[in-house]
């Protein structure tokens, strides 16, 4: 039997391979392939520019709770830091240019019950036409929230921002301790769409052991 | 996908409302966003472009959305029109010169046809500003008593201290349940 179970696993992870390099080869991805997935990429499944030139320029986390900012970092110089960021939430910037976030959390932040996460964007001197996002978080193969949030239109060279306030997921206290002992186990895939391509893909991973 | 996760989709989409917040330039519409959302009103720069903010109230998904008000930003706003319930148009009441214009543009934003499904509540803000003209002044100047073709309403507010806002934009979430989920 455990021989048997062991064959399917491995067959299992040859078709979800596959299907990373399908998507990787097809020249149009659309949102109904990224909900399909059912683990995280292995890479990102589009090029860091785009002809919109949409760029991300801030991510910011707070807990309505405390009323307490507890992420807040920021692209553009003329906006300063946050100097609210409590100390041991911080977070690291890769190589891979602003696609990819590193997250340093401690375990409290897995006890939060209602947080706004906001992210701001600029867009090029092409307007922008149903524009959008959405976001998958796992931990390991398990989803723990989609996000799916259609922008609609952008204007010409704005600046536009877009807070989500929701309810913290109620996680079990099993998958809690496991997250934590896990750190960069718990990730997500950013995908954003004009008119239904793939345009953009961000990836983040956290630790909640800080 | 079986009949009842249909339905459950469904029901959830239902409880989605969309409102949407306009006004001129510096009428306060993102101060108010912020203010609704308990956030510090105390560093805010004219929007250039939009701020969206998605959270549940009263067992509704609200997502609400404010468009910059500059000149140059108003003919894009027709592209926010689509599938609106709810149309909060913001007003600085102390800014007395520029009432024609509000009026104007309040006027054009009513007979687009797109809108013509959207409960209006008029906001006269910055009722903290000594010689701010109230509700009643501001639906006298706007006259707001023409209107037919939409449900209506005027309430006078200050972002600043947040004073009625809360129960006016209540007043909007309830008139819009009223018209559009009746069944529930």
């Amino acid at each position: 039997m455990s021989v048997v179970q062991k064959q399917i696993n491995v067959s299992d992870e040859i078709d979800n391979v596959c299907e990373d390099l399908e998507l990787k080869l097809k020249n149009t991805i659309t949102p109904d392939d990224v909900l399909k997935l059912a683990k995280i990429t292995d890479g990102f499944l589009c090029s860091n520019t785009n002809e919109y030139q949409i760029e991300f320029t801030r991510f910011k986390i707070r807990d309505l709770e405390t009323d307490t900012v507890l992420f807040d970092i920021s692209k553009d110089p003329n906006v300063s830091e946050n100097n609210d960021t409590t100390d041991d939430n911080k977070q690291e910037t890769t190589e891979d240019s602003g696609r990819f976030v590193r997250y340093l959390f401690s375990s409290s932040f897995l006890k939060l019950k209602h947080v706004g996460a906001t992210v701001e964007f600029q867009v090029g001197s092409k307007d922008v036409k149903n524009f959008r996002m959405i976001e998958r978080h796992f931990f390991k193969d398990r989803v723990l929230k989609t996000f799916d949030f259609n922008f609609g239109y952008c204007i010409p060279n704005s600046r536009n921002t877009c807070e989500h306030i929701y309810e913290f997921p109620k996680l079990p206290q099993d998958l809690i301790d496991q997250m934590i002992a896990n750190p960069f186990e718990t990730r997500s895939d950013s995908f954003y769409f004009v008119d239904n391509k793939l345009v953009l893909h961000n990836k983040a991973d956290y630790s909640y052991n800080g | 996908m079986g009949f009842l996760t249909v339905l459950k989709k469904m029901r959830q989409k239902e409880k989605e409302m969309r409102i949407l917040l306009l006004g001129l330039d510096n009428a306060g519409k993102t101060t108010i966003l912020k203010r609704f959302n308990g956030e510090p009103i105390d560093q805010i720069s004219p929007t250039l472009g939009f701020n969206i903010k998605t959270l549940e109230h009263r067992g509704y998904t609200l997502n609400l959305w404010d468009v910059g008000g500059q000149k140059s930003l108003r003919s894009y706003w027709r592209n926010y029109f689509e599938s609106t319930d709810g149309l909060v148009w913001v007003v600085d009441a102390a800014d007395r010169m520029r009432l024609d214009a509000c009026k104007d543009e309040l006027n054009i934003l009513l007979e687009e046809e797109r809108l013509a499904g959207a409960t209006l509540l008029v906001l006269a803000n910055k009722q903290d500003l000594p010689g701010a003209l109230s509700a009643q002044e501001i639906k006298d100047i706007l006259e707001l008593d023409k209107i037919t073709t939409h449900h209506w309403s005027v309430v006078g507010v200050s972002a600043v201290t947040g004073d009625k806002l809360l129960n006016a934009i209540d007043w909007l979430i309830g008139d819009i349940a009223k018209r559009i989920f009746t069944l529930d």
